[in-house]
């Protein structure tokens, strides 16, 4: 061993003990008991309905970028609900912990969280709600929409887009298992230096965050390879980069920012495996370590980050407002410019992050002033689709709302980051409550965007519309918590309430804070009303099927092949003549023409090799959190040698016929017939 | 001038302020420390505050407003709007949502760039500028441990442990360091946040403009014992300040480096026990910057707080007072 450990190590299991299972705990050991109970019963009735075949073949080992996406979202939408989870777990704390007289449980003085597990659940909050939340969902939906937006048939690399979500998958099953053995991290999502340091963190929580964090990563960049890759060389004939379609350039943009901004994470993350691995002195405070090194590295990353999760956002938004305003986006040029702005100036603002660092006032106020240049883009942004529903004709759909809902939380957010922008002010409220409400209120634009997608491109994907009702209450359920939980959150900041408390000093934010638990009850309902809502949609779907377009109003060529969308994506590549192709397509009058005659596709074969890989990883992840050599050396020995099998075997794919494609095609006309009936 | 219109847009703001926690509790005193400054960098921090959300308020309030007000006029199968199906282009609106945004970030960029060297830590300007020549500063040297706050008062060679004692109309001066890990050095009605660092040092300034007691709070997650890692700010009047620091020389114990050793061991001050040290071994603060940067740590016992009842039991029984 390189470094002291504290506790236990021995060949065969490394870290590994019994007494780092939780067994004792009131809280995860029935959860523990819970989940494999769940576990027992999925895996029981997969094998009772005989669907193991089915899921290998049409899931576990595909590569069509649609399915793929589809896992992304379930992935996403998982760990959600995890993290929500989380967070109520947090605002209960803080809603009962407080002052000296408040009673406690479960070992804690105050509250039923002890200051060692309230550390870790906040952290995990973030890492899982930022990385393993949002950046799938959005992932996902760039997978799914982005090749049929262009006209392509799949990625341009649909083996590592595979890999990418087997990576995302593996990351998410290492947080979820840290749950159960050993312990997560406590340094927040972001890690402060030093206290990932061994001597101020001697437990296994932040190896688990560090391999999680490489992970997920490692999963986004090849996903951001892909892409643009995809959108560079897999456009349709005609659809030139003017024509593209908006969320294709939001897309594009976000992607630039991914690829270019995570290897700097992945760094900064390596260096401190260095430091915890090795003994070596990168981020110590002492013996030629830099602390601020890292928090500047991390944020060189962190902040491109928060726009790469942000930009595609946009992009949903700007598809759903023209889609209900029956009319095109206002200033598309506007748009692409904006979006570009906003990926090149997340590069020059990372220091926004720690104004408090004690860095000069030239130093702060360059990247004040830069950290405002972002609000002129994304105030043009605002105003464009303000002019969008201008001489609109306006539907109310729930898609509608939840976009209206992200513009509005967009004007909060950004006024709120405006103030965030000055140093003066940021001294104020940074590492407060404020904070913390803020950017809760611009990844809630996030999420807003995101369901207003699901209900948006749900009936392309799977052919049926989404409830309605059920699909409102969900929203106004959801809005409603939104401000009973952040209203009081940004009040507090003013009265000085600071982050990351496990006990509140302070019994005057008491009856805040228990509004704010009182909003997270609401937000549970929401949940309960999404779950409704998938099932009431389920159940109905036959009545609720749609044709191609579903919307009737819907404007880019997404909307132009069949919902659900054939596995192929389109019948005949299309050749593209107009920016809005599918209501250019409908304004004269050939949005139903048929191609003449079908030719030979040529499509990717399915590889089980990304998943064993992705396993592969997570035994990697797993063997390296615990410190137990053999299984590193064995499963990294592995990954190489697959990764090289792979690489020699290749992929020729395989040809549907054109005979076959006409007797696929006529069958989904038939069904699009029936249903215009 | 300058200095009238500033009161005059903050004592408006108190009062609007003020209204929602008369609805709520009632209770003395305003609870929003950040709209209830009581020095001068707070104050001018409140200053750019309200010049900010004055300007961006007025922006986005407009913005929203013209967005409920398109919802409502062209909401469809009510007729009230012109549609326009192929409208999507306006030279003169893409000037004006482009012109808009870059005018209030010019302004505001003005704002931030002068507030930042006002209140720059390290040689605030709002202090300097007002400083009369008689008021001698107080210097203050803070060193954080995991978890406890350290004053020591080099001017009068003595040290207070966890709470912070001015005088009023005074310049203080900080030099600010840690042991271990990072945290953040907060009184929200007196001074802004900085960062105390291991390793490192970093300064701060306040100046009070009232007597009373301000709460001072380690504003950034430095592990277990964080929540409780909190200190009141007593500003007294001079001859006040000058009878507390009599009091404190008064004290029988006194912090040497070896002593310093042990304190800075991790304790959780949960019963927000107060120290007084009647004497300082000079240099202290240079001392621990030194240590820290050869390479001495304060290590955290693992999974020591997983049970918290059972950790202060232990604490308890050490008896470190």
């Amino acid at each position: 061993m390189l470094v002291d450990l504290a506790g236990g190590w021995n060949p065969m299991w490394g870290r590994l003990a019994w007494s780092q299972i939780p067994y004792d705990n009131p809280i995860l050991a029935p959860l523990f008991v819970a989940v494999v109970v769940g576990a027992i019963l999925v895996l029981g009735l997969i094998t009772y309905y005989g669907k193991w075949t089915y899921l290998w073949k049409e899931w576990l080992t595909t590569v069509d970028h649609k399915k793929l996406g589809v896992m992304y979202i379930l992935i996403g939408l998982v760990m959600l609900f995890r993290g929500f989870i989380d967070g109520l777990m947090i605002r209960t704390q803080q809603a009962w912990a407080v002052g000296a007289h408040s009673s406690g449980v479960f070992g804690a003085t105050h509250g039923y969280l002890t200051p060692f597990h309230f550390g870790q659940i906040y952290s995990a909050h973030g890492v899982i709600m930022i990385l393993l939340a949002a950046t799938p969902l959005l992932v996902g939906f760039m997978n799914i929409i982005v090749p049929i937006q262009i006209g392509a048939r799949d990625m341009a690399y649909p083996y590592l887009n595979a890999l990418g979500l087997w990576f995302t998958a593996a990351a998410g099953a290492l947080i979820m298992i840290s749950l159960f053995v050993g312990d997560f991290a406590h340094n927040g999502w972001f890690g402060y230096a030093p206290i990932f340091e061994l001597q101020y963190s001697p437990g296994v929580g932040v190896d688990y965050w560090i391999w999680t964090m490489e992970l997920v990563a490692l999963g986004t960049t090849l996903g951001g390879i892909n892409i643009l890759a995809t959108i560079i060389k897999m456009r349709a004939p005609g659809m030139t980069w003017g024509r593209l379609p908006i969320f294709v350039w939001a897309t594009l943009s976000a992607n630039v920012i991914a690829l270019t901004s995570f290897p700097a994470l992945q760094v900064a993350l390596a260096l401190i495996a260095a430091d915890r691995y090795l003994g070596a002195h990168f981020f110590t405070a002492g013996l030629g370590g830099n602390l601020m090194l890292y928090t500047n590295l991390f944020w060189i990353w962190g902040h491109p980050e928060v726009y790469f999760v942000i930009l595609p956002a946009f992009g949903m938004m700007s598809e759903i407002f023209p889609t209900f305003s029956e009319k095109p986006l206002f200033g598309y040029i506007t748009m692409v410019l904006a979006s570009m702005a906003i990926a090149g100036v997340s590069w020059l603002v990372w220091l926004h992050h720690f104004f408090t660092m004690g860095a000069g006032p030239y130093v702060n106020s360059a990247f004040s002033v830069a950290t405002m240049l972002v609000g002129i883009p994304t105030g043009v942004k605002v105003f464009n689709w303000a002019f969008t529903m201008y001489r609109g004709r306006l539907t109310f759909n729930t898609a509608m709302l939840w976009a209206i809902g992200a513009l509005f939380l967009l004007l909060i957010g950004g006024l709120t980051g405006m103030m965030l922008a000055v140093p003066a002010i940021n001294y104020m409220v940074h590492n407060s409550v404020f904070v913390v409400a803020h950017f809760h209120t611009m990844l809630l634009v996030i999420v807003y965007a995101i369901f207003a997608s699901v209900i948006y491109w749900f009936p392309k994907v799977f052919g049926f519309k989404l409830d309605e009702f059920w699909a409102k209450t969900m929203f106004w359920l959801f809005s409603a918590g939104t401000v009973l939980v952040f209203v009081p959150m940004y009040m507090l900041g003013f009265m000085g309430m600071t982050r990351r408390l496990d006990y509140v000093f302070n019994t005057v934010w008491h009856p805040y804070l228990l509004v704010m638990e009182f909003g997270i009850a609401v937000y549970m309902l929401s949940v309960l009303a999404f779950v409704a809502l998938l099932y009431v949609s389920i159940r109905d779907h036959a009545k609720n099927q749609v044709g191609a377009d579903a919307w009737g109003t819907s404007r880019s060529l997404e909307w132009l092949t069949h919902s659900p969308v054939p596995f192929y994506n389109f019948a005949v590549l299309p050749h593209i003549s107009a920016r809005d192709e599918v209501a250019w397509r409908r304004d004269n009058g050939i949005d139903h023409v048929q191609p003449d005659h079908y030719e030979d596709i040529h499509m990717p074969n399915n590889t089980g090799v990304a998943i064993i890989l992705g396993g592969l990883t997570f035994v990697l992840g797993f063997a390296l959190v615990w410190r137990i050599w053999w299984l590193c050396a064995l499963s990294l020995l592995a990954i190489v040698a697959l990764v090289i099998y792979r690489s020699f075997k290749g992929d020729p794919g395989y040809i549907i016929t054109a005979a076959e494609v006409e007797k696929m095609e006529k069958e989904a006309l038939r069904r699009e017939a029936q249903i215009s009936k | 001038m300058q200095v009238k219109w500033r009161n005059s847009l903050k004592n408006g703001w108190r009062y609007a302020a003020l209204a929602p926690i008369l609805l709520l509790d009632g209770c003395a005193g305003n609870p929003y420390w950040i709209f209830d400054p009581k020095g001068l960098m707070a104050d001018t921090s409140l200053f750019y505050l309200l010049v900010d959300v004055g300007i961006m308020g007025t922006i986005v309030g407009l913005t929203a407003l013209l967005v409920v007000w398109f919802m409502w006029r062209y909401q469809k199968g009510k007729n009230r709007g012109k549609y326009d199906p192929v409208w999507s282009h306006s030279n003169t609106i893409e000037v004006v949502v482009w012109g808009i945004p870059i005018i209030a970030v010019g302004v505001l960029s003005y704002f931030a760039v002068v507030g930042t060297f006002e209140i720059n830590p390290y040689n605030p300007t709002v202090i300097s500028k007002q400083r009369k020549p008689a008021s001698d500063p107080v210097e203050v040297d803070v060193i954080a441990t995991d978890w406890q706050w350290l004053f020591v008062y080099p001017q009068y060679h003595m040290a207070v442990a966890n709470e912070l004692v001015l005088p009023a109309h005074t310049p203080v001066f900080f030099r600010l360091t840690s042991t271990a890990v990072t945290t953040t050095f907060f009184i929200p009605q007196l001074v802004g946040m900085i960062d105390v660092m291991p390793g490192m040092r970093t300064k701060n300034a306040l100046e009070s403009s009232n007597i009373g007691e301000y709460q001072g709070i380690a504003s950034d997650y430095a592990g277990a014992g964080t929540s409780w890692m909190t200190f009141k700010t007593n500003i007294l009047s001079s001859a006040d300040f000058g009878q507390w620091v009599q009091r404190v020389r008064q004290s029988p114990t006194s912090m040497t480096y070896t002593s310093f050793n042990n304190y800075a061991d991790p304790y959780i001050n949960v019963h927000h026990k107060v120290a007084y040290f009647s004497s300082v071994q000079d240099g202290l603060f240079d001392h621990v910057i030194d240590e820290v940067m050869n390479g001495k740590t304060w290590p955290i016992p693992p999974m020591m707080t997983e049970n918290m009842v059972a950790y202060m039991q232990k604490q308890n029984a050490q008896h470190r007072d």
